[in-house]
C-alpha cells in the first residue's frame, strides 16, 4: 500500500463509484430538472474526488489542476443548465422534463 | 482511516438524500452537506486550495444559484413533476444492463486493484513531478503548477467561463428578442412604438 | 506535331464565309434580298483568294507540300492548323467556285422567298463548314467540319420547315450522318491511341505502327465516308434530301458535301495503300453503289430524284476510284462531276422554277422550244455525265474505270462499264422526256400514271427575278462541263497528273491485258447503246406521238423492286426502327415501371420504414437520452474491466 494514503486506493475508487452512480440514478429517475442538475453535480464531484485521490497517491499535483478545471466546467454547466430551466419554465410553465419533449421525432 | 470511513458514510448518505428528496430545496440542503464533507475530504488528501475552492465555488456560488432558481420557479403556481412518467419500458432492461456493468466494474477493479504495479510506478513518477513531496498540495505548490506549467489550460478556463456568461445572458438575460443589426433594432423599436400608440388610441 | 508555317491568306479563305453567314443572319431583316449579294461576294472573295494561293499550295516545303497556317495547340498531339495542299486546293476551288455560282443562282431562285437572308446565312455557313473540313490539317478538325456540314445540311434540307416531308428528310439525313460521324470518331480514337497524335502528317508517317488496327481504322473511316457520300447501305437519306431548295441540292447534295467521303479517302490514302482488304471493301461498295444507284435512276419520275440517284451513282464511281487506289482518277471525277452535276441541278431548277415548282418529268415535255438556253446547257451536262468524248465526264470516268483494272479489280472494271451504259440510258431518258415532244403539263395526272398522292404543283409565282441571274451560272457551269476535263488529256503527262505528282505516292500498278484505247472503245459502245435504247423508247416519232400512253404504261409496269428502292427503307424500318420501338416498349412498359420505378418505390418504402424505426428512438425525453449515454459508458466500463482483468 502507498504510504501517502490512509487507506487503500481501491476504497477511494469504490467510494467515488458509489457517489457517481447515485448521481446517475438521480438523473435517470428524477423528473425534476433541478434535482437532475444537482445529481450531475454529484457526478462531477465523484470524479474530482478520484482525481485528488490519485494525485495524493502519485504525489503529483496534475490531478489538482484537473480538479480545478472540472470545477470551472461544472460551474459553467450549472449556470447554463439553470438558465435553460428558467427559459423552459417561462415558455412551458412546467418543470417536468417528461412534458418538455419538443425534440420527439 | 477512521476519518475516511466516517466521511465516506456522510458522503454516500448525503448523496442519497439529494437524489431521493421530495422537494429540490431539501436536495440543496443535502448537497450542502455533501460539499462540506467533500471539502474536509480534500483536506485529508492534502488538497488545501481545492478544499477552499470547493466551499467557495460550490457551496458559495453554485448552490446559491440553485436556490435562486428554486425561489424563482416556486413563485409560480406550477408544481414540479406532476405529469405521468414517460420513460419508455425499454429503460428497465437497459438499467439492468447498467447494473450488470457495475458488477463487472467492481469485479475488474478488485482484480487489478492497483497493487504492486501501481506502487512501483508511483515512486518514479513522483520524483519528476512539479510539486515536491514535502509541500504537496499546498497553495504555493498548486499556484506554481497552475501559473507556470498549466498556464494555457488556466487561460482556457477563463474562456470557458466567459462563454458560459454570454450564453446565460443570451438565454435567460432578457425577454426582448435578440436583434442582430442596428437596422433591425430600429425596426423593432418602431414596431413597439406603433403598438403603444395604437394601444393609446384604443 | 503540326507543320510550322504561316500563310494568313488561309484565314481569309476560311473565315470570310463565316463572316458572311453571321452578317446575313444578324442583319437579315435590313439586308433582305441584298443578303444574296453579300453572301455571294463573301464566297467570291474566298474563291479569288484561293486562286491567288495556287502557287502556295504547290510549294514543296521538304517533307510537306502546300501552305500551312498553325492555329493553336491544345494537348500534346492535338495541334490544330489549316493546310492547303493540292488535294485541298481542288476541293476549296470547287467549294468556293461552284459555290459562288450557285449562290449567284440562288439570288434568282430564292427571289420570292421571304426567308432569303436566312437561306444565305445557311449557305455561307455551309461553305465555312466545308472549308473547315477540307482545310483542316488534322483528324479532329476534319471531324469538326464533318459535323458542321452535317448540321448545315440539316438546316438547308429542312429550310422549308413548314413542309413535314422536308423536316422528316432533314432529320433522316442528320441521323444517318451521325452514324457516320460515330465511325470517324471511333477511327480518331484508335489513331490517337496508337499514334499519339491526330495530325495528318504524324498519322501517315506512322501507318506501320497501326498493325492489325489499320483495317479497323479504314472501315471506321469508311463508315463515315459512306454515310456522308450516300454509299450503300447508308444512302437512303440522299434522295429524300431533295426536299430542300434546288440550289441546296446542287451545292450540298451533288457538288460538295456528298463528295466529302471521297475527300476523306483521298486524304487518308496512305492508310488505304497499306490495307488491300480495305481497298477491296471500299472499291466493292463504290462499284455496287454506282450500279444500284444507276438502276434506281431508271425508275424515277421526279427530276431531282433522278439526279439524286445519278449523284449517288457517280459518287460510287469516285469512291470506287479512290478505293481501289486510283486516287487521282477519283478526285478527277469529283472535279468534273461538280461542274456537270451542278449544271444539271441548276438547269432542272430553272425548269422547276419556270413550271411553278413542277418536278415530275411526266408533266413536262416539249420544253426545248420554251427554254432553249436550259436545253443546250442541260445537253452539255448530260453528254458530260454520259462520257461522250470531248465532254468533261469522258476523261475522268474512263480514268476511274481503267484505274480499277490497273489496280487489279477486273470485276469492278466490268461494273464500271455496265454502269456507264445505264447512266447514258437514264440520263437521256430524263433529257428526252423533259425536252422533246409536246408539253404535258395540262394533261390529267392520272392519265400519266401518277398516283393521287404524288406531288401537285404549287400556285404560280407572282413575280419573277431577272432571268440572267439564273442563266449565267448555268451557262458557266455548262462551259466547264465541256472544258473541265481537258486538264486530264495526256494520261501520265497531263496537267492533272503533274498537279498531283507530289500528293499521291505512285503505287504498284498492274499492266492490264486490255489497253486504255480498247477500254475507251468498250465504254463508248455501252454508252451509245444506252443512248440508243433511250432514243428508241422516248425520242422516236412514234414514241413522241403517243407519249402520254407510253408513259402511263411505263409508270404501271416499273419493277416493284426499283420503285421501292430495293426495299432499303423498309429494311431499315424493320431492322432498326421496329426493333428500337420494341425495345422502347420493353423498357417503357416493363422495365421502367416495374424494375426502375419499382426500385425507387421500394427504396422510398424501406427508407420510410427505417426512418420510422430510428424515429422511435427519438423520444424527446432527456432522461432517455441520458440512459443511452449511461449505457454507452457502461459498455466502455465493461470493455476496460475485461481488458484490465485479462491482459494485465
Amino acid at each position: 500500500m502507498d504510504a501517502s494514503l490512509p487507506v487503500a486506493i481501491t476504497n477511494y475508487i469504490g467510494l467515488s463509484a458509489v457517489i457517481f452512480f447515485i448521481g446517475v440514478g438521480g438523473v435517470l429517475l428524477r423528473r425534476n430538472p433541478l434535482i437532475m442538475l444537482m445529481s450531475i453535480e454529484l457526478m462531477w464531484n465523484a470524479a474530482n474526488l478520484l482525481f485528488l485521490s490519485f494525485a495524493k497517491m502519485w504525489l503529483n499535483n496534475a490531478g489538482h489542476i484537473f480538479a480545478f478545471l472540472v470545477i470551472t466546467v461544472a460551474a459553467a454547466e450549472a449556470a447554463i443548465g439553470l438558465a435553460i430551466v428558467v427559459i423552459v419554465f417561462r415558455t412551458a410553465r412546467n418543470v417536468d422534463v417528461d412534458e418538455v419533449a419538443l425534440m420527439k421525432g | 482511516m477512521i476519518l475516511f470511513w466516517i466521511l465516506g458514510v456522510v458522503l454516500v448518505a448525503s448523496a442519497m438524500w439529494v437524489v431521493t428528496a421530495k422537494k429540490p430545496i431539501y436536495s440543496v440542503v443535502g448537497l450542502l452537506a455533501h460539499f462540506a464533507a467533500l471539502a474536509i475530504f480534500y483536506f485529508s488528501l492534502s488538497a488545501e486550495f481545492l478544499a477552499v475552492i470547493q466551499i467557495i465555488v460550490y457551496s458559495g456560488a453554485i448552490l446559491i444559484l440553485f436556490l435562486f432558481v428554486i425561489a424563482l420557479l416556486s413563485s409560480g403556481t406550477a408544481a414540479f413533476a406532476t405529469g405521468p412518467n414517460k420513460m419508455p419500458r425499454a429503460a428497465i432492461p437497459a438499467a439492468l444492463v447498467v447494473l450488470i456493468a457495475l458488477v463487472f466494474l467492481v469485479y475488474g477493479v478488485s482484480r487489478t486493484a492497483f497493487t504492486a504495479h501501481a506502487i512501483t510506478v508511483s515512486a518514479t513518477s513522483a520524483a519528476g513531478a512539479v510539486g515536491t513531496a514535502n509541500v504537496f498540495g499546498s497553495v504555493d505548490d498548486f499556484g506554481k503548477a497552475l501559473f507556470t506549467t498549466n498556464l494555457l489550460p488556466f487561460e482556457i478556463t477563463a474562456f470557458i467561463l466567459m462563454v458560459a456568461v454570454i450564453g446565460v445572458v443570451l438565454l435567460a438575460g432578457d425577454a426582448t428578442p435578440y436583434v442582430a443589426t442596428k437596422r433591425r433594432a430600429r425596426a423593432v423599436e418602431r414596431d413597439m412604438r406603433d403598438a403603444i400608440l395604437r394601444a393609446g388610441e384604443e | 506535331m503540326g507543320v510550322d508555317g504561316s500563310y494568313p491568306m488561309l484565314f481569309l479563305i476560311w473565315l470570310l464565309p463565316l463572316a458572311g453567314a453571321i452578317a446575313c443572319w444578324t442583319f437579315g431583316p435590313q439586308l433582305k434580298r441584298n443578303a444574296g449579294w453579300l453572301g455571294s461576294a463573301a464566297i467570291l472573295i474566298a474563291f479569288v483568294a484561293t486562286l491567288l494561293s495556287w502557287g502556295a499550295a504547290q510549294q514543296n516545303g521538304g517533307q510537306t507540300v502546300g501552305a500551312h497556317q498553325a492555329l493553336f495547340s491544345w494537348l500534346p498531339g492535338f495541334d490544330f492548323g489549316l493546310l492547303l495542299d493540292p488535294l485541298s486546293l481542288i476541293w476549296v476551288l470547287i467549294i468556293t467556285g461552284v459555290g459562288f455560282l450557285i449562290h449567284l443562282y440562288s439570288i434568282g431562285y430564292m427571289y420570292t422567298d421571304n426567308a432569303i437572308a436566312r437561306f444565305f446565312a445557311y449557305m455561307n455557313f455551309f461553305v465555312f463548314a466545308m472549308l473547315t473540313l477540307v482545310l483542316s490539317d488534322n483528324f479532329v478538325g476534319l471531324l469538326i467540319g464533318w459535323g458542321l456540314v452535317g448540321l448545315a445540311s440539316y438546316f438547308l434540307i429542312g429550310f422549308w420547315f413548314f413542309k413535314p416531308s422536308a423536316v422528316a428528310a432533314a432529320r433522316k439525313a442528320f441521323v444517318i450522318n451521325v452514324v457516320g460521324d460515330v465511325g470517324i470518331m471511333f477511327a480518331v480514337f484508335v489513331l490517337f491511341a496508337k499514334v499519339g497524335s491526330v495530325g495528318f502528317g504524324d498519322v501517315f508517317a506512322n501507318v506501320q505502327n497501326l498493325g492489325g488496327w489499320l483495317i479497323v481504322v479504314c472501315v471506321a473511316l469508311f463508315i463515315g465516308a459512306a454515310a456522308k457520300s450516300a454509299q450503300i447501305p447508308l444512302h437512303t437519306w440522299l434522295p429524300d434530301a431533295m426536299e430542300g431548295p434546288t440550289p441546296v441540292s446542287a451545292l450540298i447534295h451533288a457538288a460538295t458535301m456528298v463528295t466529302a467521303g471521297v475527300y476523306l479517302i483521298a486524304r487518308c490514302w496512305p492508310l488505304w495503300n497499306g490495307s488491300a482488304d480495305a481497298q477491296l471493301l471500299v472499291g466493292t461498295i463504290g462499284g455496287l453503289t454506282a450500279l444500284l444507284g444507276a438502276l434506281l435512276g431508271i425508275a424515277q419520275w421526279d427530276i431531282k430524284r433522278i439526279l439524286a440517284y445519278s449523284t449517288m451513282s457517280q459518287i460510287g464511281y469516285m469512291i470506287m476510284g479512290v478505293g481501289v487506289g486510283a486516287y487521282e482518277a477519283g478526285v478527277a471525277h469529283f472535279f468534273t462531276h461538280a461542274f456537270f452535276k451542278a449544271c444539271l441541278f441548276l438547269g432542272s431548277g430553272v425548269i422547276i422554277h419556270e413550271l411553278s415548282d413542277e418536278q415530275d418529268i411526266r408533266r413536262m415535255g416539249g420544253l426545248r422550244k420554251r427554254m432553249p438556253f436550259a436545253f443546250w446547257c442541260m445537253l452539255a451536262a448530260v453528254l458530260a455525265i454520259c462520257g461522250i468524248p470531248g465532254f468533261a465526264g469522258f476523261y475522268s470516268k474512263d480514268r476511274v474505270i481503267y484505274g480499277a483494272l490497273q489496280h487489279g479489280h477486273p470485276w469492278l472494271y466490268a461494273v464500271g462499264i455496265v454502269t456507264a451504259g445505264i447512266t447514258a440510258y437514264y440520263m437521256f431518258r430524263l433529257f428526252f422526256v423533259t425536252f422533246l415532244g409536246e408539253y404535258r403539263g395540262k394533261v390529267d395526272p392520272s392519265l400519266l400514271g401518277m398516283q393521287p398522292g404524288e406531288r401537285e404543283p404549287h400556285a404560280a409565282h407572282a413575280e419573277h427575278p431577272p432571268v440572267w441571274i439564273m442563266n449565267v451560272p448555268v451557262g458557266i457551269l455548262a462551259v466547264f462541263s465541256v472544258i473541265g476535263g481537258y486538264l486530264l488529256i495526256g494520261g501520265e503527262n497531263s496537267p492533272w497528273a503533274k498537279f498531283f505528282a507530289t500528293t499521291f505516292a505512285p503505287e504498284l500498278v498492274v499492266t492490264p491485258a486490255i489497253g486504255e484505247g480498247l477500254t475507251t472503245a468498250v465504254v463508248l459502245i455501252c454508252v451509245v447503246a444506252g443512248i440508243l435504247v433511250a432514243y428508241s423508247r422516248y425520242a422516236t416519232k412514234a414514241a413522241l406521238g403517243d407519249a402520254v400512253v407510253r408513259l402511263q404504261r411505263e409508270s404501271v409496269r416499273l419493277p416493284a423492286v426499283l420503285v421501292n428502292r430495293y426495299y432499303f427503307d423498309d429494311a431499315i424500318e424493320w431492322v432498326f426502327v421496329r426493333t428500337s420501338q420494341l425495345f422502347g416498349m420493353l423498357f417503357g412498359r416493363v422495365l421502367d415501371p416495374h424494375v426502375i420505378d419499382g426500385a425507387v418505390r421500394e427504396t422510398v418504402i424501406s427508407s420510410r420504414w427505417l426512418g420510422a424505426l430510428v424515429r422511435s428512438f427519438q423520444t424527446g425525453l432527456v432522461r432517455a437520452y441520458a440512459l443511452v449515454v449511461v449505457f454507452g459508458a457502461a459498455c466502455f466500463i465493461v470493455y476496460y474491466a475485461l481488458i484490465g482483468g485479462v491482459a494485465k
